[in-house]
């Protein structure tokens, strides 16, 4: 019997790494190898990862943010710089 | 140097002392006899008096003092206004030392001949040492070894705060449909002073611990326009930083040497937006939908798939029976069809046989029985013939028969008949009967 691999991250170290992960994940259901045990833990797994890739994406989606390096500069001199 | 006339000084052993207007004036030749040269550096602090030109001459790495007579300089036939501050010029001259006098000061310099701005090749030149000389230190490969994310949230971007490539950056950038943060750090481009502010500028987004990319941008130029981001110290900064730099400085032809440092080197402004954030995120939630669509779909597929199969698994012992079934009854008519034609062939076989014994007993039997019967038929024969009336009649018995010919075998009946007919061997003759005596009469006479 092949093993499964149904290795589930609870959080993925980057967006990169989750894609990555996403894209096994993708092939081996394509590939109709997995049993259906395995097919439904990486389904699960997948759903994660597109969910977490969604919330990174929409961090990035809500327009551009444009800050002076040195207004950052003069606030973190007199200590009042947004967190 | 000759010998000063004077007592030899007690205490730290060494000679003289000497005349010092003796002593600069020997330096003064010594000087003068060193070798002549070319130097190439940027012009700082130019200043004239009435027969010279004056200026520092520096680089990254020092300066030197320089005087030209203007004669000279107007010899050089550079146009007005050429040997002005941060100008890359080459000169041509050699050490010079004035010792000064009663009133005035002295003066070291150096006596520069010939000047001419510095052309591509000198500044090409230059370039390519550096290159080298960084390139065997290792530091064109610090950066490309950093870690870019496909996904970057704040970016930090050196540039010219009014210049084009900053609007072309936003714009590459908003293409994507990225819209995180960007932290400008604004420097000025083109001059002595770009350097070290665009080194400060770089080390202070790099302190940032938000700033995941770092872009130094700036428009297309001359090797000399792009010349500060050739500077070796601002380039071994930008090798040592922890985070990676998209350098795009000048355009596709322009190779400086913070592109050979940075981690990526871009043509363009909106090439370097590409680089600093590599994921399209437009395109990104596209693909994001179809990975969802195909795990849906799986996670669909998976349960519908096998619930078909156990439903066929389900119905298979039933299609298996009938199956079997179906073959058993094949099988019985196939036997009771062969065993039907092997009772007929057995029968017709047997029939066979038995005809030909049959055949042969009756044959077996005729014989024998036709000796037999031959011989009973000539017993009975002789028998036979032994009891016939004629053998009697022979013997000349007479048979009494009625008229009609049938035998009368007594008296009464030859009385009651009356008339009888005797019947011989030899024919029969009709006679009468008389008398009406009893037969126990004639009998006893």
């Amino acid at each position: 019997m092949a093993t499964e691999t149904t290795t589930v991250s609870d959080s993925p170290e980057s967006y990169e790494a989750a894609v990555e992960r996403l894209e096994e994940i993708i092939d081996r259901l394509d590939s109709g190898q997995s049993g259906l045990r395995e097919t439904l833990d990486l389904c699960r797994e997948g759903r994660e990862l597109v969910k977490y890739c969604a919330a990174e994406l929409d961090e990035v989606g809500e327009g551009l943010k444009e800050l002076r390096l040195d207004d950052l500069a003069a606030r973190l001199e007199v200590g009042s710089e947004p967190s | 140097m000759d010998q000063a006339p004077v007592q030899k000084q007690v205490g730290t052993g060494l000679p003289g002392p000497y005349s010092v207007g003796r002593y600069a004036g020997k330096l003064q030749d010594w000087m003068r006899e060193r070798a002549r040269v070319q130097l190439i550096g940027e012009v700082t602090g130019v200043g004239r008096s009435k027969v010279q030109a004056y200026f520092e001459l520096r680089d990254s790495d020092g300066a030197i003092p320089c005087a030209i007579w203007l004669n000279d300089l107007e010899k050089a036939g550079l146009g007005d206004g050429s040997l002005r501050d941060g100008a890359e010029v080459v000169i041509s001259g050699g050490l010079d030392y004035y010792p000064g006098g009663g009133q005035a000061s002295p003066n070291f310099c150096f006596r520069a001949t010939h000047v001419r701005l510095a052309g591509e090749g000198d500044l090409i030149a230059r370039l390519e040492a550096l290159r080298k000389q960084l390139r065997s230190e290792g530091l064109f490969e610090l950066q490309k070894q950093l870690h870019r994310p496909r996904l970057p949230k704040t970016i930090g971007v050196v540039t010219a705060e009014t210049g084009a490539a900053r609007r072309d950056l936003l714009a590459g950038l908003q293409r994507r449909g990225w819209g995180g943060q960007v932290i400008w750090g604004f420097a000025p481009v083109q001059d002595r002073h770009a350097a070290p502010a665009i080194g400060r500028a770089v080390q202070d987004l790099a302190a940032r611990p938000e700033v995941e990319a770092i872009v130094v941008t700036r428009g297309g130029g001359s090797l000399a326009d792009l010349w500060a981001f050739c500077d070796e110290t601002l380039c071994r900064t930008v090798a040592m930083l922890r985070v990676p730099v998209v350098s795009a400085v000048g355009h596709e032809r322009d190779k400086t040497l913070i592109d050979d440092v940075a981690a990526v080197a871009c043509s363009t402004p909106t090439h370097a937006a590409e680089a600093a954030v590599p994921l399209d995120c437009l395109a990104a939630r596209e693909s994001l939908e179809r990975c969802a669509v195909s795990l849906r779909r799986a996670g669909e597929g998976a349960i519908g798939t096998r619930s078909r199969h156990l439903g066929a698994l389900a119905r298979g012992p039933a299609r298996a029976l009938q199956r079997e079934r179906a073959a058993l009854n094949q099988k019985i008519r196939e036997i009771r069809a062969a065993a039907e034609r092997g009772l007929a062939d057995r029968v017709a076989s047997q029939t066979r046989k038995g005809s030909v014994v049959l055949e042969r007993a009756r044959k077996r039997a005729i014989g024998a029985d036709m000796e037999k019967r031959r011989a009973a038929l000539r017993r009975a024969e002789v028998a036979l013939r032994a009891h016939e009336p004629e053998r009697t009649l022979e013997r000349g018995y007479a048979l009494v028969e009625g008229v009609d010919e049938e035998p009368l075998t007594s008296a009464a009946a030859a009385a009651a008949a009356g008339e009888v007919k005797l019947r011989f061997a030899d024919g029969r003759v009709r006679a009468r009967v008389s008398g009406d005596g009893d037969g126990d009469d004639d009998r006893e006479r």
